[in-house]
């Protein structure tokens, strides 16, 4: 029954979809106005249906209904019961179903958003979606099933991939990381039709922007939230192992990054258009080519599914967007004339269009990088490796590179600049600059590329928090306000500029912690007997015992271990093996010990039950946490700066730039 | 009883095994270092000085005992392309059709930098209209202030005069 | 204007391309599959004990003859299906080749448990800490490994191996080697 209702309900979403896609490109190039209503409909249609099957799939899940075939691959009625509910996405056939559930949301909230709209206007978007909608249909529908009828119904299935019950963060990664992904199809929509018709106003762009912040902010959190996940959870002592999956979620993050900052030129200079919306083009191709990656069971990855019989559609897919973008921008892209142009050398815009030449050299070196393997096997047939090692090597120059943009580009004014402001601008940044690392020095640091990076975050922290507060001065100056309320005055006044500055924050600290986690670990390795202890940095480190305990879904061995830090207080530390029921090899979990400003890791390597004794695997890694701290830096800038402004440029106003202090309080204006 | 239970138990899993002592800390980091270029053949992606696997350990052991026997890092690389090839480097020699990888990223870089300085010199830079600074706001102004062209804090200002 | 629009097509067409050959080119190949570079280089030598009498055995004294060398672990679910097909091959062709089981990352107690009763046409060597492993390239188990009279690694079944797979292998082994090259000790 179950079966039968999943599958008329993807097939429903079918055919809303597809009759939805032609109804709105049909109808947005021949410019019927009366097709708005229909599309919208089609919208309703396909999101009921999407949403339902899901929720369909879920009771099947909670029910134990071995009859489904989805449910026959993962469920189990040993396994709790949010990671029953959990598994609605831990495999194929459930993710791509979900994968279709969260499209319909997003389209459904694009068209709600634009309803109001002259009608012509976002026929073509709606219909591009909805044609990705299709597509998405058609495989939950075809190749990769979920409600399949298992018969004779099995009475129990193996349960999920042991790994993914492990933690938490299980729970909250992957639906992050859908939800930054499928988002893209809304500024993909949105570029393609506006290449259609070759022009992109303003309106426009304040919808591509934003429709763009939203998936951007879910990609960071799901990005950021899996590197914690490998570091937390995988006990390799690492957050990033540049594996193909972890590569391919980075990539559209990169290209929508780069993205966001060449919207502001477009808005502010108008120039910078084919930029602006090739990158916006880029980050949903590189989402279905990421998904590729990660479905098709072509790349070697902590990651991959088994192949199936996805790869191959989807692959066609691929290459169809592909072409249709290729086209688009070859014959349409020389429509989107500039009509301003650059400042001078030093300007801001010129720091964004570098921006956006290191942001996609960057894209493309990881790509390059992730797919070189098969390169080299389809034309020579050698089996080559490219793992972290390269990665390493071409990301961290161009990563300091950026970082250092950073700090330039929010100096620097639009337009010209005389080498007077020049000067001007960047000195105390510079100064504080140098001045951290004669600090790190003095304090004994070495290593150049880290003092490097300490210094440029120096410089850029200062250059951001300048430019944050000091609208607040003036304020605070010129009026006499208090500081709070020249705080959040100055800050609502402008929002997309206050909520970006709070994201680079965010970035510096990134760049901070990454640099110190990466440039002074302490480590070693250590077998011990109860009582027996080692020392690390500042740790003592004291074996007590050895304990064992049963789960329902699986057994562990933990080491119990008593840590004395720098300043002689105890901590409790219990690393552990687990022992899944369906994989032969224990998980271990490792155990951590925060601090402020380091993180002290610890992994069970070996046990001897006999002896008894124990080997470990010990870790100081500095900073590390501030990672996963950026994270509300991330989430409140970027909420901050899409928060829709009281005064909001209707879509459907005129589409040319009105003449300056005209119709627009200059509050707005950034 | 309990370590009966417990060993009956784990007959069906893969004993973990420690690795050898460490070497002295010079030749330690040479270890560690060279285990970091070498991949895991039975693990995704990790090198085997990352991997937890008991195997890799074992990898680790013969890096280690290779080490200690005198032997050069090329020798030693040397000793894993022979039995795994190419595959086990994580980072590809430069050298044949493995160029592309190495020099592709930089030819981008340079192509699009010369692209850049090309199109920022050709266009003559037009500011927008800079509204004059008034004299009273540019005495109270202190160095690291916005310049004078700022338009936005000029308009921050002209609403707060308002 | 258009010529530029023109140009950038192409290029980025033309990259398009490739990239879907390549990734096309990836179907139907194992993602995980290791390279095997020890074929047609000597067997590296090794000195093992034996699991039942602890003896030991040198790889020096079981040349003459072909040797195949069977990798296993009991807690290895495949290695459970093959090692029937392992000991079958030895009784029948123990005569003209020496069949060896080494054990992989395991205790004795459990290699002893899977072994069970000592079988003289296919004995198991134990391999301390996995070291004779690495110098063979081991990958993971169950794998088979498959050397010549002289000593030379003809082949290697990186898989549970079936009767078939088995006397193809073994016929191969009795056809004389190509040219020898060294293996880096």
């Amino acid at each position: 029954m179950i079966s039968t209702l999943g599958t008329a309900l993807v097939l429903g979403g079918l055919l809303a979809a597809a009759f939805g896609a032609v109804v709105g490109i049909e109808g947005g190039l021949r410019h019927r106005p009366g097709a708005l209503r229909i599309v919208l409909a089609a919208v309703t249609a396909f999101l009921v249906c999407m949403v339902g099957a899901n929720l369909t799939m879920i009771y099947a899940l909670v029910t134990h209904d071995f009859s489904v075939h989805y449910v026959s691959l993962v469920g189990s009625r040993a396994t709790p019961l949010v990671y029953t509910v959990v598994s609605l996405w831990s495999a194929l056939e459930g993710s791509i179903l979900f994968w279709g559930a969260i499209l319909a949301v997003y389209v459904f909230g694009f068209a709600r958003a634009h309803r109001h709209d002259p009608p012509t206007n976002p026929l073509l978007a709606l219909g591009t979606m909805l044609a990705v909608g299709v597509f998405f249909s058609f495989l939950i529908a075809g190749p990769a099933n979920p409600f399949g009828r298992v018969s004779p119904v099995p009475p129990d299935g193996p349960g999920p991939n042991p790994l993914l019950q492990n933690h938490v963060l299980m729970v909250v990664h992957p639906p992050m990381l859908y939800l930054g992904y499928v988002g893209m199809v809304v500024p993909f929509g949105i570029a393609v039709a506006a290449l259609v018709r070759g022009q992109l106003g303003d309106a426009w762009m304040a919808s591509l922007r934003r429709w763009t912040l939203i998936p951007w902010t879910f990609l960071s959190v799901g990005i950021v939230l899996g590197a914690w996940w490998a570091y937390a959870v995988l006990g390799w002592g690492g957050y990033w192992a540049w594996d193909p999956v972890e590569n391919a979620s980075f990539l559209p993050w990169l290209t929508a990054t780069a993205f966001l900052h060449s919207a502001m030129v477009q808005e502010r200079r108008h120039t910078l258009k084919l930029w602006t919306v090739s990158l916006s083009l880029a980050s949903f191709l590189l989402t279905i080519l990421g998904t590729f990656m990660t479905r098709s069971g072509v790349f070697n990855s902590v990651h991959s599914f088994t192949q199936s019989e996805i790869g191959p559609t989807f692959l066609v897919f691929l290459g169809a967007v592909l072409v249709v973008s290729i086209l688009l921008i070859a014959v349409r892209g020389p429509l989107l004339v500039p009509e301003g142009s650059l400042g001078g050398v030093a300007s801001r815009e010129t720091s964004i269009l570098l921006n956006n030449l290191l942001f996609a050299a960057l894209t493309f070196t990881v790509l390059l990088g992730t797919v070189f393997p098969l390169v080299r096997e389809a034309f020579s047939g050698v089996r080559i490796s490219v793992g972290g090692p390269y990665f390493n090597r071409m990301a961290v120059p161009l990563g300091i590179a950026i970082l250092f943009l950073m700090g330039v580009g929010p100096s620097l004014p639009w337009g010209r600049a005389s080498a007077e402001t020049v000067k001007r601008q960047f000195l105390v940044p510079a100064g504080v600059g140098a001045a951290v690392v004669l600090v790190c020095l003095a304090a004994g640091l070495r290593g150049g590329l880290a003092l490097l990076t300490f210094g440029l975050a120096g410089f850029a922290g200062t250059v951001t928090l300048r430019e944050m507060f000091l609208p607040v001065r003036v304020r605070m100056r010129e009026q006499g306000e208090p500081l709070p309320r020249a705080v959040f005055r100055s800050a609502t006044r402008a929002r997309r500029r206050f909520g970006g500055y709070v994201v680079h924050l965010g970035v510096v600290m990134v760049f901070l912690a990454v640099a110190a986690s990466q440039s002074y670990v302490v480590h070693t390795t250590a077998t011990l007997k109860p009582g027996e202890r080692f020392q690390l940095g500042s740790y003592t480190v004291q074996l007590a015992g050895l304990r064992n305990g049963v789960d329902p879904h699986r057994r562990w061995i933990a080491a119990d271990i008593q840590v004395t830090d720098g300043r002689g207080r105890q901590h409790a530390l219990a690393p552990r093996m687990n022992f899944y029921e369906r994989s032969t090899d224990p998980i271990g979990s490792p155990a951590i010990r925060s601090a402020a400003f380091e993180d002290l890791y610890l992994t069970l390597l070996a046990f001897d039950q006999a002896t008894p004794s124990a080997s470990f695997n010990a870790w100081i890694f500095p900073m590390v946490g501030w990672i996963w701290w950026s994270l509300p830096l991330f989430v409140f800038g970027a909420l901050f700066a899409a928060w829709p402004e009281r005064r909001r440029v209707r879509a459907g106003a005129p589409e040319r730039l009105p003449a300056p202090n005209e119709a627009r309080s200059p509050g707005a204006v950034a | 009883m309990k370590a009966l239970v417990l060993g009956l138990v784990l007959a069906a899993y893969a004993p973990q095994q420690a690795g050898s002592t460490p070497l002295d800390p010079q030749r330690e980091a040479r270890v560690q270092a060279l285990g970091k270029q070498l991949r895991c053949p039975m693990c995704q992606g990790l090198s085997i000085a990352d991997s937890n696997a008991s195997a890799a350990r074992a990898q680790m052991d013969k890096v280690r005992e290779l080490v200690a026997a005198g032997r050069t890092d090329e020798q030693i690389r040397g000793y894993f392309t022979s039995r795994y090839g190419e595959w086990a480097l994580l980072e590809p020699e430069a050298s044949g059709m493995n160029l592309l990888v190495w020099f592709l990223p930089l030819l981008l870089l340079m192509g699009g930098g010369y692209a850049i300085a090309r199109t920022v010199r050709r266009r003559p830079a037009s500011a927008l209209p800079a509204p004059a600074p008034e004299p009273e706001a540019e005495k109270a102004r202190e160095p690291g202030q916005a310049p004078p062209d700022d338009p936005w804090l000029e308009a921050v200002r002209a609403e707060l005069r308002r | 204007m258009r010529r530029r629009g023109i140009w950038i097509g192409l290029s980025l067409a033309a990259l398009t391309a490739v990239l879907l050959f390549v990734l096309a080119k990836g179907f139907g190949r194992d993602p995980h599959e290791v390279p095997f570079q020890l074929r047609g280089k000597p067997a590296p030598d090794f000195t093992l004990k034996r699991l039942d009498t602890g003896a030991p055995v040198k790889l020096s004294d079981l040349k003459g003859k072909p040797l195949v060398l069977n990798f296993w672990a009991s807690w290895c679910g495949p290695c459970k299906v093959e090692h029937p097909v392992v000991t079958m091959a030895a009784r029948r062709f123990g005569h003209e080749v020496q069949f060896y089981g080494v054990v992989f990352e395991d205790s004795e107690e459990n290699a002893r448990a899977f072994a069970g009763p000592p079988d003289p046409t296919f004995p198991q060597l134990l391999d301390e800490r996995s070291r004779m492993a690495v110098d063979y390239g081991v990958t993971g188990v169950p794998e088979t490994y498959f050397i010549d009279a002289q000593g030379i690694i003809r082949d290697k079944v990186a898989f549970p191996i079936d009767p078939r797979t088995m006397m193809e292998k073994l016929a191969a082994l009795r056809q004389p080697a190509g040219p020898v090259s060294e293996v880096v000790r």
